[in-house]
Formats: C-alpha cells, structure tokens, sequence
C-alpha cells in the first residue's frame, strides 16, 4: 500500500529539512555559546543543595519537576507496552506461551556465571544509587543495573521464578514516595520538592538532604519497573 | 497557588499507586479527576481575587529552578482537561488498570502543559502526555488500532527530535530556557538561526497539534481508537500543544517572520482538512479532518499578535474541546460510512439532533457559540491590516464554505429515507449529552463567558506583567 503513494512529498520534506539544517551549520558557532543557567548554577549548586554532583543537584533540586517528569514518561511507556502485550497475548496468542514452557534452561557455566553476578549486581546498583549525590551515577543508572540483576537470573534459567507481586509493591511505593517527598516540600518550606533535612557538609554520604533519597526511590522504582517489563517482553510466565 | 502543583502531583500519584489499590482502582481515576476539577476551581476564585501568580518549584528562582505562571489561561485550560477525562472515563476497557494509570498520567501532563512557563519542562510535559497516549491508542481492540499507533508513534518520535533540536538551539543562543527570561533575551533569537529555531520546535510541536506538515496520523488514529480515546485527543491534547506555540509567540517569538510562519502554516492546515473533509467517505475521518482544520484557525489566530488574537484563538479552541468530542461521541456506533447513515435521523430522532446541533455550531450558525469564535476569528485577522492576515480571512470564510458543504452533506443523509437497522447502542450518550448541554449553557450565558475569556487574553497578552511576576519579586 505504501509503494504505490506518491514519494515526492517526502523527498520535498526531506530536501527542506536538508536546507533548514545546512542553513543551522552555516550559522550555528559551536563552543561560545551563553552558558548563562548553566554557569549560575555551577556557582551555586554545591552551597544551596549540598550535593558534591553538580548533576545530581540539578536533576533532584533546580529542576526535580522535569526528573518526575521523566520517571512518568518511564513508567508511562512500560504501562503502555504492558498494555499493548497483554492484548496480544490474550488475542489467542498461545504460541509465545509456549515457547516460554519449552525453552530449555542455559548452559552451566551461564547458569552458575548467572547465580555468582546477583550479588554483586546488587551492590553494585545500590551503590551507584546511593553515592549519586557524590559521584557520576544516581537512580537510573543504579535502578538499570537493579533490573539487570533480576533479569539475568531470567535470561540463564528462563523457568526461575520472579516475584511480579513484589516487583510491583515496590515499584508503586517507591514511585508515591517521591511524589510524597515534593508534597513534604511543600508542606514543610512551602515549595513543591523543596529540599529537606538540611545540607549536610559537602562530600559526606550523610548530605545534600532529600537528595539522596529521592536518588533511592528512583532506582527502586526503576529497576522494579524495568526488570518488570523486559520478563513482559520475555513472554507471559504461567501463574 | 500551590494547588497548581498538586494537579500533577496528585494524579501521578494516583498512577503510581494504582496497582496496590485493588478493588477500588476503578474509583482511584475518577476521583483523582474530579479532585483536579475543584482544585481548579479554586485556583480560579483565587486568581480572579489576586490576579495571576508565580510557584517556584523547590524554591529555586527562575532562571535557575522551574516556574509555574498561574493565570485564567491557564487554569481554564487545566480545569477544562479534567472536566473532558472525567466525563470521557472509559466505563469498559481491556486492561481497566494499565489505561486508568495512563489516563490520570494524561491528566496530571496536561495541567503541566497548562502551568510551566519553562521550556524544557513543557517539552517533558509534551513527551510524557505522548507516551501516555501512545497506549491509549493502541488500547482500542480493534486490529487496525495498534498499526495506526505504531505509525503515530513514529511520527510522534521524529516531532519530539524537533522539538529537542529546537530548543537546544534555543539554549544555544540565548542561554536560558525559562519563557520569562527568553522574553528578555528575545532579541537573541531575531535572527536566521533564531527562526529556524522556532520552526523546529513548530514542527515539534505541531504533531500533536494537528499542524500541516506534521498530521498525516490524523485521520487514521481517529478512525481506529476508541471514540473516547479519540475525544480525547482531538478535544483536549492537541490545544494544550498549540498552547506552547502560543507561549512563543506572545513572549519569544514576537517578530514577524515567525508570525507569518505559524500563519502560513494554519491556513495550509485550513485548506488541506477541510478538501480532505469534503472528500472523505466515512464519519469519523471527515470528523478528524474538520478538526485539522479547527486547529489551523486556532494556530491562524495566535499568529495575530495581541489580545485580539489571543482572544480568537482562546474561543475556537474551547468551543472546539466542547464540540469536537461530542461529534465523535455521536457517531461512535454509527456506520462509519456516510452514505449508511440515512434513515438515522428518524430511527434516533434524539442522538441524531444532537449532531445537527454540534454540527451546525462547528459550522458558525449565528446563535450558536462557534459563531461567536469565528466571527472573533475574522475580526482578529482583519484588525492585524495586512495583506497576509486579509487572504487569511478569505481563507477562513473559503474553509467555512467547504466545511458547510460535508457537514450538510451529512445532516441531509441522516434525515433521507428511512433505515431497517435496529438503532445501535450509544455508549457515549451520557458524555456527549453533557457537552451538548455545556454547548447550550455557553450559548445562554455568552456574555460572562466572553468576559472570562477577555480577561484571560488580557492576561496572556501582557508580556512585561508576566516576565516581571516571573522574574522580579521571587524568593531567595
């Protein structure tokens, strides 16, 4: 159907976008740009919020709004994709549930490499979670390495089991408690996601304020959700 | 003003929290919706009282935290989107978890929509009220849907790529993304670089808005969702996307060039929806067509720069979000072909008037509200007094023609001959019914309406009021 339209609208399309971004090259000088928000805060950051990661402190406190927007968009998108493969496979789509039956378990040194990664996947999620107020890393990147830690096991042994019931518990709890830290914001120094508790000294693990936990429930929620979506996409497990 | 806040917080939290409440989900939504609309109500009391306010969230000053401007736009706008989730809340669905959660994210994106008055975060607010409705769509049980949602998405995907292009340009010439502070700055962005910019973000912006080049997954989305989802769509989602345009417009992008981009672009909108419409053969993609054309007389409107256009575009976009839905919602059962409808207007004498009203409002008839808009529309053109703004307005009337072509069109199909079809359910009756008696009550008190209305473009318009409560008078 789609071969027999007409292609020259596209073309046109794309030969204007073509001009519009030539045009923007021509123009645009790269490496002086007015970094004016950007220097602001880098002026500021460690002072008002505590946090030793210039990132993290924007992310969780000048502009916390946006990172809860971004964990809706997560959790929207994992929503949506639980909602589009639960139709399909209760469309009579028999087949993906069996092939999840008859999949044979891995080999074993994929299995036992699997069993002897959990716990260090663990720690390593928790502590890029927990350090990110101090160094690179924070919520998602330690909530995706979570997931990993549950999904492996999944991948190596496709028939071990996996709490979906926990995995959600987890995921909604950990989701409300940040929406629950900004309310505690507004009631307690009368902005949404004001920073609480305090700053703490600059670089200790015990700093930075609520930074810190809403780092945590990030990465709870994350990887809970995660880990949740990728044993969708594996296929339905039998319960 | 903190009630601003807790619209989104509140159904976020709703969503976040929905799979433990177990039998009461199906109540979680409802209420959370119902919630937003007294929420909204009071923030309206309190900004007729106190005028138009400013919340920083966590306390950080713009330019450097994120503001929320709190003025009758916007809360008319967010109360408005909780008013259509609650009256359209699915009463049947496959999944009724999944789509509650995505419908309260819906909600809680929209009020952010209608609120932020920061770049970036309405862009976030933008990503997440499409990721919300990618779902929704593909939600629909009919087969065609998911295709149509695919391609939507994709479509959906390359406009936010814009949209981000555009205003990483932004930042890269101005140096902030707060509105406020760009309004400052804006003579930064009068430049090639600058324009190009904001025709970025326009095409970005203009998926959902229904904009020309950017709504060939019009039609096709409209004619698989269900009907609610669509209502939706096509009342709500896409006015709160022109909403950002009009953002730009009023306080970035003042400088005619852009004007006149955004003016082109409507009246490519007008002219491309309503021939699509006269040829199309079935409901609702006639419907969805007529509502590309709706929106590109609301983007033609916000090219007319002041309070004149602001006004215009304001009333279109209402009457639209009352009207459009309730067309969808009617004929939601319905044969979707048109030539199948004759003979209806005798076997469902009362669904079938409710259209011809709908109908004949969308069209402009002189009592009813959508004359007051258009004619708002034309006034506003011709004011600007420039040979553009003038060929708009014989646009807008050419449009107008074609648009009374189809739908009489139809309105004549429905009341010739007679039908042997037992009269099908109508689902959406409870729904649509409301809004067509919002139709009426809008009609019978047109004069407070207009004047709310003129109040809120008063406000809208008044760009050093606005950058000043942003950026003067903050805390710390």
């Amino acid at each position: 159907m789609l071969t027999s339209r007409p292609r020259w609208p596209a073309l046109l399309f794309i030969l204007g976008l073509a001009l519009l971004l030539t045009a923007l090259l021509r123009d645009l000088h790269f490496g002086n740009a007015p970094m004016q928000v950007g220097q602001a805060i880098n002026g500021v950051a460690a002072h008002e919020t505590g946090a030793a990661n210039v990132v993290a402190s924007v992310l969780l406190a000048y502009r916390g709004l946006d990172t809860l927007g971004e964990l809706a968009i997560l959790f929207a998108a994992a929503t949506g994709a639980g909602l589009v493969l639960g139709i399909a496979f209760r469309n009579g789509n028999g087949e993906a549930q069996a092939k999840t039956n008859t999949e044979p378990p891995a080999g074993f040194i994929l299995r036992k490499g699997a069993d002897l990664m959990f716990p260090f996947l663990l720690i390593l999620g928790a502590y890029v979670i927990l350090h990110g107020h101090l160094t690179p890393g924070g919520g998602f990147q330690g909530g995706a390495i979570l997931a990993a830690a549950f999904f492996v096991p999944q991948l190596a042994r496709p028939s071990s089991p996996f709490n979906e019931r926990t995995a959600h518990w987890v995921e909604a709890l950990a989701g409300a408690s940040f929406v629950l830290i900004g309310i505690a914001g507004l009631a307690g120094a009368g902005w949404f996601l004001a920073p609480l508790l305090g700053t703490g000294s600059v670089g200790e693990l015990l700093s930075a304020g609520s930074i810190p936990l809403l780092q945590l429930a990030i990465g709870l929620k994350v990887g809970s959700e995660l880990a949740g979506l990728m044993i969708a996409l594996h296929g339905p497990k039998e319960t | 003003m903190n009630a601003s806040v807790l619209m989104i917080a509140l159904p976020l939290l709703a969503a976040f929290l929905l799979p433990l409440t177990g039998p009461l989900a199906r109540w979680v939504g409802p209420f959370a919706a119902a919630l937003n609309i007294a929420l909204g109500i009071s923030l309206w009391q309190t900004v007729a009282q106190e005028g138009p306010s400013v919340v920083v969230m966590g306390g950080f000053a713009a330019p450097l935290g994120i503001v929320f401007r709190v003025d009758t736009l916007a809360v008319l706008f967010a109360t408005a989107l909780a008013a259509l989730v609650l009256i359209l809340w699915p009463r049947t669905s496959a999944d009724p978890r999944r789509e509650s959660a995505l419908l309260l994210i819906l909600l809680a994106a929209g009020c952010g929509l209608a609120f932020s008055g920061d770049l970036f975060n309405l862009f976030v607010f933008y990503e997440l009220i499409a990721v919300a409705s990618y779902g929704l769509v593909a939600a629909s049980r009919e087969r065609l849907a998911a295709a149509a949602g695919l391609r939507y998405l994709v479509l959906s995907a390359l406009g936010s790529a814009f949209a981000l292009l555009g205003i990483g340009l932004v930042y890269a010439l101005a140096g902030t993304l707060n509105l406020a502070d760009l309004s400052r700055h804006a003579d930064a962005l009068n430049s090639p670089l600058g324009l190009a910019a904001f025709a970025l973000m326009l095409l970005g912006f203009g998926v959902k808005a229904e904009l020309f080049p950017v709504n060939a997954w019009v039609a096709e989305v409209y004619s698989t969702a269900t009907a609610r989802t669509t209502a939706l769509l096509a009342g709500g989602v896409s006015k709160l996307a022109l909403l950002i345009v009009l953002h730009l417009v009023l306080l970035v992008y003042a400088q005619p060039a852009a004007l006149s981009l955004l003016l082109t672009l409507g009246l490519l909108s007008i002219v491309s929806g309503q021939f699509a419409g006269y040829r199309a053969a079935d409901l609702p993609r006639m419907l969805a067509y007529s509502s590309i054309a709706q929106l590109g007389m609301i983007a033609a409107a916000f090219s007319v720069s002041g309070e004149a256009g602001v006004l215009a575009g304001l009333a279109l976009a209402l009457h639209h979000l009352i009207v459009k839905p309730a067309l969808f919602l009617v004929g939601d059962g319905w044969p979707k072909c048109v030539d199948s409808l004759a003979g209806l207007g005798r076997a469902e004498p009362w669904r079938a008037a409710l259209f011809v009203l709908l109908a004949l409002s969308l069209l402009g008839i002189p009592p009813l509200p959508g004359f007051w808009a258009k004619l708002l529309l034309l006034k506003a053109l011709l004011g600007m007094g420039e040979p553009a703004w003038n060929l708009a307005a014989a646009v807008v009337l050419l449009g107008t023609a074609i648009e009374g072509a189809y739908l009489l069109r139809v309105l004549q199909t429905l009341f010739r001959g007679t039908t042997n079809a037992k009269p099908a359910t109508f689902g959406g009756a409870l729904p649509a019914g409301v809004l067509g008696v919002a139709l009426l009550l809008v009609m019978l008190a047109a004069t407070p309406v207009g004047g709310a209305l003129q109040r809120a473009a008063q406000q809208a318009a008044d760009v050093p009021a606005y950058v000043a409560d942003t950026l003067g008078g903050s805390p710390q």
